[in-house]
């Protein structure tokens, strides 16, 4: 199909993307939009240095090899250099949308079900601005090397996104509804849910008052224990900030006790949803990776550059947010495993604290951030009074060992509008999440 | 019907920089293409990526009105305006010779500390075109560099930044901020006291400010939602404040004058907070049509979506002081990363710092530990807003200055 050029490794990505989304603002139709288009991203390795290119001539994939080919250095060793060693070579077509694809579905039927919706944000007089968001995106990918690859397969997500601001006695306050799915037919019937978070909105912005700064024992809901996993230690899993670091090496062996011994986070590409990658695109196939199992550091995430550099296996978390971009260290669904609790007896334990039910956004370095939406006080074991934050923050390395407590329920989230951010790609699509966890001494501001 | 033609494209050299080498090169050109279609009230519009056949892209515009999307506005019109910014750099194979010689020299100076993340040169050129006279063209050329610093006996992901934005590439000028951000960093130092302290941000970051645009959306105040709902008009701020939406060539990031509907503002500004009283929020042209707001041209869109609101670049005029005589004799706290934090639907102001200088107004003096920071916004903008410095004398960028409560994370 391509020839590749000869003593250099070489492979070719390409991205077949339908995309459809349709926006409404206060009732009024704002985007209707239909989207098809390929594009490919193309690696040349010499051994020393990649060089990379994007393009959307598809009919000249093969021009641009060779040019690219033009800049790399011959290497008759190419073949045994470490890295080259570690690709994977899988073969085949795994198409699982084609029956059930998201292209099936009528782009009448997508906007009926958008419009099925809106009495409900037009019913309720605090929401002053709104949005009603429908997305999906079906991508198919083909991925060939020069070591022997050659796929294609495909995966999907589509999604509900409502935005709202509300106004509440003159407070006001900025919150969402999500769903995403891989089937369009699951984003049917959540008007009852839609309903409830409102109204919930609506009641937490009337009564909220200022939080008083200081440390408290946290509870977060799955949804912010998700991006509680993936800012406080999901990044640090990366593999790529411990290439040549010899201090980061030393200090995170595997093996290492790293967080209290009902901690295990895990990172897995092969749950459907907004973080399913079924192949990276480094052509790895998907494999489900403990970070921590039971508080000791069990393994970290790699593409094959740094699977190669620490003598670790591949993981399939080589990932490019599109055919613009070369494939870097990402995560995929990232979640803490469930514990023995239940949420109610979290609740219970706790004189004084805070439940944090929905964030803003989240980051992540030495120290995590979560920006929380909707925080209640827990008082004497019971959910009190709604409370205003504007962050909760803690140090990653201490904060792993101040989880004393698990829920039993579990839950993944699928990214809908948003996404991981990682120097200049961003938004990944991503899926988080996990159950009730209950964090002491964490600093709220 | 009107037709109009909406193309970007983005011309790219990028340097992976993996502890202190190149580790990549990466070439980019794309081209999109939009065509947007108006009539009877609707628009409809079709894209492409690279080379397109625009006759095929204008008859699935014209197919795309059946979608019924409303425009009910006029198109710009009879207007020719072509700005070019782009300053001379370095062919793609200088470019990455002389970052190689950058990176050795680092390596010489900083042998305790590895470098890496991107050094991109990226082109840009857009362009709107309609049938009703109007043909606006912007081009311009960066040079973006922004280096993640690590401390080699150090167990972060990462302990400091340097950021490079300019329109030529100037090495001293790179290389005394990497100096003067390591030069500190080496010198560990407390706060003065902790409680209420000067604080000073870069130019470019949004952090302080964030609460500003998202209260300043015009659908936001014109259907009662935003803080300032009824504030148009009023003085709400320090008389010294100024907050003007910007596409002026010292912007840089953000310098194109024109919007995504071929709105052109007068000097290419458009004061939103004029002396501490609220003008006007930012506004598209349905925004503006809807609740009797003044246009500000501030639509964006990708090349094949709808043009509608978004904020663009926004910025305080900066004061006739240097840092220095703002500060008149106070230390500050240089703010290089704050991450994660966000002001509550209310307006009070909390975030993390987890990379503070302590700065004399014309250098940084030492590295501080982790703090937080915490505020309000009517009295950040208001009785604690110390001015935007006139020079760039916090690590090559003008430095907003404000009294913000400091203390120890």
């Amino acid at each position: 199909m391509y020839t590749f050029p000869k003593n250099l490794y070489t492979d070719i990505r390409i991205e077949d993307v339908n995309y459809t989304e349709i926006t409404y603002r206060n009732g009024e139709l704002a985007e209707n939009l239909r989207r098809n288009y390929m594009g490919a991203f193309i690696r040349i390795f010499d051994g020393n240095r990649w060089y990379y290119s994007s393009t959307t001539d598809i009919d000249n994939i093969q021009k641009e090899i060779d040019k690219l080919a033009l800049m790399a250095k011959d290497n008759e060793e190419i073949m045994e250099h470490p890295i080259v060693k570690k690709f994977e070579v899988n073969r085949g077509e795994f198409l699982q949308f084609e029956g059930k694809g998201i292209l099936k579905v009528d782009h009448k039927e997508k906007l009926a079900l958008l419009n099925s919706y809106l009495p409900i944000l037009e019913s309720k007089e605090e929401v002053k601005m709104w949005r009603a968001v429908y997305l999906d995106k079906k991508i198919t990918k083909e991925f060939y090397s020069s070591k022997g690859a050659d796929l294609k397969f495909d995966y999907q997500t589509c999604s509900l996104a409502f935005r709202y601001s509300l106004n509440v006695d003159g407070k006001t306050l900025d919150s969402r509804y999500d769903k995403t799915d891989i089937y369009f037919d699951r984003l049917k019937g959540l008007e009852n849910e839609l309903e409830k978070r409102l109204n919930n909105d609506i009641e937490y912005v009337r009564h909220a008052k200022p939080v008083k700064p200081g440390k408290y024992t946290v509870i977060f809901a799955p949804v912010v224990a998700g991006v509680f996993a993936h800012e406080s230690f999901g990044h640090k899993s990366e593999a790529d900030f411990m290439i040549g670091d010899q201090t980061m090496m030393e200090e995170w062996p595997i093996g290492k006790r790293v967080g209290a011994d009902t901690l295990s986070i895990v990172d897995t590409g092969q749950i459907l949803g907004s973080g399913f990658v079924p192949f990276d695109d480094e052509g790895t196939k998907a494999k489900k990776t403990y970070l921590i199992k039971n508080g000791i550091l069990t393994g970290r995430l790699h593409s094959a550059t740094t699977a190669a550099a620490l003598n670790e296996e591949l993981t399939g978390n080589a990932r490019a947010l599109n055919f613009e971009y070369e494939p870097i260290v990402r995560m995929t669904t990232t979640y803490i495993e469930a514990g023995d609790k239940t949420k109610e007896e979290l609740i219970s334990e706790v004189k004084e604290g805070i439940l944090v039910l929905d964030y803003n956004h989240g980051s992540g370095m030495s120290t995590f951030t979560i920006a929380p939406r909707i925080s209640y006080m827990i008082r004497d074991g019971k959910i009190a009074e709604p409370v205003n934050i504007s962050v909760i923050s803690g140090n990653v390395m201490e904060t792993l060992y101040e989880i004393d407590g698990i829920s039993k329920e579990i839950e993944i989230i699928s990214s809908s509008l948003g996404g991981c951010g990682k120097m200049e790609q961003f938004p990944l699509p991503i899926g988080n999440g996990g159950p009730y966890i209950r964090v002491k001494n964490v600093t709220v501001q | 019907m009107i037709k109009e033609k909406y193309i970007n494209r983005v011309k790219e050299i990028s340097l992976n920089v993996v502890q202190t080498e190149v580790e990549s090169v990466r070439k980019k050109d794309i081209l999109k293409t939009g065509l947007r279609v108006y009539d009877k009230g609707y628009i409809g519009i079709a894209g492409g990526l690279g080379r397109v056949d625009e006759e095929e892209l204008e008859r699935r515009a014209i197919d795309n009105l059946s979608l019924k999307v409303p425009y009910p506005y006029n198109p710009s019109k009879e207007l020719k305006k072509e700005v070019d910014y782009r300053e001379d750099v370095l062919s793609d194979e200088d470019f990455v010779n002389e970052i190689d010689e950058l990176l050795n020299i680092l390596k010489d100076e900083f042998p305790d500390f590895t470098f890496s993340n991107k050094i991109n040169i990226t082109e840009v050129e857009t362009r709107l075109v309609n049938s009703m006279g109007l043909d606006l063209g912007y081009k311009d050329r960066l040079v973006l560099g922004q280096l993640i610093i690590k401390e080699k006996a150090s167990a972060n992901v990462f302990d400091a930044l340097a950021l490079y934005i300019e329109r030529q590439y100037r090495r001293e000028l790179f290389l005394n901020i990497i100096r003067e951000t390591l030069e500190a960093y080496r010198n560990p130092v407390k706060l003065p006291k902790e409680g209420k302290l000067p604080v000073i941000f870069m130019n470019y970051d949004i952090t302080p400010v964030s609460k500003l645009i998202d209260e300043l959306n015009g659908y936001k105040v014109g259907t009662g939602a935003s803080l300032f709902k009824d504030f148009m008009g009023k003085m709400k701020f320090n008389e010294n404040f100024t907050f003007y939406q910007s596409a002026e060539r010292e912007d840089l990031l953000d310098a194109q004058f024109f919007d995504a509907e071929g709105v052109v503002n007068e000097g290419f500004k458009y004061a939103l907070i004029e002396n501490g009283r609220i003008v006007s929020p930012y506004t598209d042209k349905k925004t503006a049509h809807k609740f009797n707001l003044p246009l500000t041209g501030s639509a964006s869109g990708e090349y094949d979506k709808v043009p509608s609101l978004s904020p663009r670049n926004y910025k305080i005029e900066a004061s006739d002081k240097t840092l220095k005589e703002l500060l008149n004799g106070q230390l500050a706290v240089a703010v290089v990363i704050a991450s994660g934090g966000d002001f509550t639907a209310d307006g009070v102001f909390g975030t993390p710092v987890q990379l503070a200088f302590l700065s004399n107004g014309e250098r940084l003096i030492g590295r501080l530990p982790e703090l937080k920071l915490s505020g309000e916004l009517y009295s950040m903008f208001g009785e604690d807003f110390i001015g935007k410095s006139k020079d760039k004398s916090f690590l090559g960028q003008n430095a907003l200055a404000i009294n913000l409560d400091v203390k120890y994370l």
